[in-house]
């Protein structure tokens, strides 16, 4: 018994006597406890019941987000399975010799291929390299270089260009004069048909992935001798943390560690730093205290009844007590709201502008006017109080399983995950909690990790570069990433054109609906535009060719998206709706308030543009066909709004003309033109002119920002979100 | 070598993270542990069904943004589970006797040995009860847990390393108050 062993303690229990220790504990078995059967049962069926609801709710953001990559792994899967059933079944064609010959490619059917890749296709026996590249006809016009394996049984069709046109359906077919090294003939022309996805957008910003507990430089501050609540307060310069312990002890904690000062040894509660920094008020044995920092002298201020909690307004005290919220006066105090009479009513919070307090009268929340002494509930019945926005103009509050955040009024602004919650000066909110720490943006966006581990009763300095948290028994101070950028008006925008999209690729009217205002509901219902585009051909995908931002007072952004109808695998037609999106000014979410539909253009007819870049002094035009350059000169014009040709230089390179020497001015109307004089390289002029207004470009702009100070810096351009290939 | 059981929990919680309605399996393989280390904790069977509701509850909620860290899923429903039972500690103190809950049978020894060894068991587990909350609970997921220091420094948040010295600092302190420790032979 006292050769306890085990490699995992060896360097810690070299002791004989610690051995010996270690080999009784290790000899306690442990029995099975009681266990009820049915609350075993019970607690899998409330567990499951919970599990439903969530994943009925699954559509929120958080979880939406994860739902794309699962999606193609399925599909990736299922393409897999069936690429392996069209070998199985190829090679189960070839008893004792090859009877015929099969074309395939992983990429046939597929709906948003990469751009940077050859055309792998694959034969079931040996290919004469000379017929098959001869045989090789691939729409649209496209310039070619090929590769062999060593086997001559995989055909590498590589543009010459480098890349494959994005928003493009190529059909590549490889004729019946190909032949194989035997000498033996496609029976019939075999076609692999796939659809390229939109152009490379910015690379977006990277999710921060959870750091390990020390890379966020955590520090551990002071003991909280048994404290089950934070109840701290940092300093206006951020550099140091007061707060109280278990024992009642108000002290000051330097947030880059060391010595802890000792302001009051007991009985202190409720610190509050007034906003200017220069004093801090507490309560001790009913009675209000106010240290002033630079003097050194603590002023007692006597409240009648006592005061429970203590907050500023601007420079002047405010605290609550038991009949009411009051603040100094010259001949003492005054009441500045009551508090209800009935039930049991407890402050927990005055706002940090003094405005509004909150407090609970039995089960519910309420948030308390001071200035008109309203009072207004907050959810439902066991709602919690969360938290304060840095300003005090929006609060949060917690309910079963979510944070809401609300203004005084009540309204719900947003929905976050559920979390112990603190609110930084720089729009980010840090969730806390038993296993994790969390961070968001106030409107619900930019959830990250930050953290595995426990992060309990977070607290933001409030230069918003650090935050004091609890662990255990101890305050801990640690510095969090910033959170990425802000989604601008034209990623919001774009989600809403993409959404608004999908449902219609799904004959989801109602869902498409509901993107709508009054007047974009009016626009496809009385102005011509159809909802769901059904029939043959039928809408089958969909891709944004430009989308800009034309006025921010409300924001406003103008999305050009090409809808493309397919009858059976072909891509047949095209035509483009201009979508006008205004933020309602209720919800801040973009909605459709305007739509027009240009003319339908049957495609393989000549070169078509698939994506368009404008920038102030260049504008660059994609096609999906390598075009003959000396017809590109003067095939594209820039007219301004008065029908002016404005002087351009071309270039092309790699299906791309670039017209240079711009000078489009922010949010000025142009027009590109398209004229039928340019030329594919297998000699096909455009089918028709091709006309497509443009804004000039305009500088980002950032969302919803709510009371969190200082704007953050611009930033890096934004990923296309509205350029997703549907279908 | 992969380990074929981690590689099957990890489907599961692959699962349970794209549908939580998958987390029923997660629930079946880990409640027993759990509810046992739970009750050897707060020794009182009506708290330990409380927490442990608690801990799965917790679980399943934070199951869709779960974080695959190398560590068995076990070691992450014992961070909700001590976590959950400091929490009760701090309103609860375990009111059970400690001998109601240590099986102090042991296999093998001589009835005289056994007497001693179940006197020397009960003393060191009361020792145990009045060490500092992170060292009794790095003993008992060590010793009757039976879990691996990386796994528990998980379920205490702390770096391996703490984990030991808390073991270790446990054990010194046990030694010298139990002086006149004699084992089981």
């Amino acid at each position: 018994m006292n050769s306890y062993h085990d490699p995992e303690l060896e360097d810690i229990l070299q002791d004989d006597e610690l051995r010996r220790v270690a080999a009784v504990l290790s000899s306690v078995r442990s029995p099975e406890p009681p266990l009820d059967d049915a609350f075993r049962t019970s607690l899998r069926r409330q567990l499951m019941q919970q599990a439903w609801a969530m994943s009925e709710g699954r559509n929120s953001w958080w979880r939406r987000a994860f739902a794309p990559p699962g999606l193609a792994w399925a599909g990736a899967a299922a393409g897999l399975v069936l690429i392996a059933s069209v070998v199985v079944w190829g090679a189960l064609q070839q008893p004792g010799g090859f009877q015929q010959v099969f074309v395939q490619s992983a990429i046939d059917g597929k709906s948003s291929v990469a751009l940077q890749q050859p055309i792998l296709v694959s034969f079931n026996q040996p290919m004469d390299h000379q017929t098959t590249q001869a045989a090789v006809q691939i729409t649209p016009a496209t310039n070619v270089t090929f590769a062999w394996d060593q086997n001559s049984r995989t055909l590498a069709v590589q543009p010459a260009s480098g890349n494959l046109a994005p928003n493009t359906q190529y059909q590549v077919t490889i004729g019946p004069g190909a032949k194989t090294q035997a000498g033996q003939k496609l029976a019939a022309p075999q076609t692999i048909t796939f659809v390229t996805q939109p152009p490379a957008s910015p690379a977006p910003v990277p999710s921060p992935r959870p750091s390990p507990s020390n890379a966020l430089g955590e520090k551990q501050l002071a003991s909280l001798n048994g404290a089950t609540t934070l109840s701290a307060q940092w300093s206006a310069d951020s550099s140091s943390i007061y707060f109280v312990d278990g024992k009642g002890q108000l002290a000051v904690a330097p947030a880059k560690g060391g010595a802890i000062t000792v302001i009051t040894p007991d009985g202190a509660s409720s610190p509050a730093i007034s906003p200017a920094g220069d004093r801090l008020a507490y309560i001790r044995g009913g009675k209000i205290e106010v240290l002033t920092f630079a003097a050194g002298k603590t002023d007692e201020i006597k409240a009648t009844p006592a005061a429970t909690l203590v907050g500023w307004a601007k420079d002047k005290l405010v605290w609550a007590a038991a009949d009411g919220i009051y603040t100094e006066a010259p001949n003492g105090q005054s009441q500045l709201a009551p508090l209800p009479s009935s039930g049991e009513v407890t402050v927990l919070s005055i706002a940090p502008d003094g405005v509004h307090a909150i407090y609970r009268q039995d089960q519910k929340l309420f948030v308390l006017d001071l200035s008109t002494a309203k009072s207004t509930q907050l959810g439902q019945a066991k709602a919690a109080f969360a938290g304060w926005s840095p300003g005090g103009a929006f609060l949060l509050y917690s309910t079963a399983d979510a944070i809401v955040v609300a203004d005084p009024q009540g309204v719900t602004q947003a929905t976050l995950p559920a979390g112990e919650a603190s609110w930084s000066t720089q729009d980010a909110i840090l969730l806390g909690g038993d296993t994790e720490l969390d961070q968001v943006r106030s409107d619900g966006t930019g959830f990250t990790r930050v953290a595995n581990g426990t992060y309990h009763s977070p607290l933001w300095a409030p230069n918003g570069t650090s935050f004091g948290f609890v662990r255990g028994d101890t305050l801990l101070v640690a510095a969090a990433p910033t959170l990425p950028p802000e989604p601008t008006a034209l990623d919001e925008a774009g989600g809403v054109v993409n959404n608004f999209m999908q449902a219609r690729l799904k004959n989801q009217s109602g869902e498409a609906a509901r993107l709508l205002d009054d007047s974009g509901k009016k626009a496809y219902a009385e102005g011509g535009l159809k909802l769901l585009v059904n029939g043959d051909p039928h809408f089958s995908r969909y891709y944004v060719l430009t989308q800009d931002l034309v006025a921010t007072a409300p924001d406003t952004v103008r999305v050009v998206v090409r809808l493309v109808l397919t009858h059976g695998k072909l891509d047949v037609t095209s035509y483009e709706e201009t979508l006008t999106l205004v933020r309602d000014a209720g919800t801040k979410q973009f909605l459709i308030d305007k739509a027009t539909a240009g003319t339908h253009r049957n495609l393989g007819k000549g070169a078509e543009v698939v994506s368009v870049e404008v920038a102030g002094d260049a504008v660059k035009v994609t096609f999906d066909s390598d075009l003959d350059p000396g017809t590109v000169g003067g095939g594209l014009v820039i007219l301004d709004s008065k029908g002016r040709q404005l002087d351009t230089t071309a270039s092309y390179a790699n299906r791309t003309v670039t017209l240079s020497g711009l000078d489009l001015k922010e949010g000025a109307q142009y027009r590109l033109v398209v004229l039928t004089t340019v030329r594919d390289i297998l000699g096909h002029n455009v089918a028709a002119e091709y006309d497509l207004d443009l804004v000039g470009p305009a500088v980002k702009k950032h969302g919803n920002r709510r009371d969190a100070g200082t704007p953050a810096a611009s930033p890096g351009p934004s990923p296309n979100a509205g350029a997703a290939s549907g279908g | 070598m992969s380990d074929p059981s981690r590689d099957d929990e990890r489907h599961l919680v692959e699962l349970a993270k794209r549908d939580p309605r998958q987390f029923g399996e997660l629930y079946d393989r880990h409640f027993q542990q759990i509810y046992r280390f739970v009750y050897s904790r707060v020794r009182e069977q009506t708290a330990a069904e409380d927490v442990t509701s608690e801990v799965f509850m917790k679980a399943l909620k934070a199951i869709p943004r779960y974080q695959d860290t190398g560590r068995p899923f076990a070691a992450w429903l014992y961070q909700i589970a001590v976590n959950a039972i400091a929490d009760r500690y701090r309103t609860l103190r375990p009111a059970q006797p400690l001998e109601d809950f240590h099986d102090l049978s042991v296999a093998g020894p001589a009835l005289e040995d056994l007497a001693a060894h179940r006197d020397e068991v009960r003393r060191i587990w009361g020792l145990v009860e009045a060490l500092p909350h992170q060292q009794r609970t790095a003993l008992v997921l060590k010793f009757q847990e039976d879990m691996k220091i990386e796994d528990i420094a998980v379920a205490m948040g702390k770096s391996a390393g703490a984990v030991k010295l808390l073991i270790h600092r446990g054990v010194t302190r046990l030694r010298e108050e139990a002086s006149s420790l004699r084992p089981v032979e």
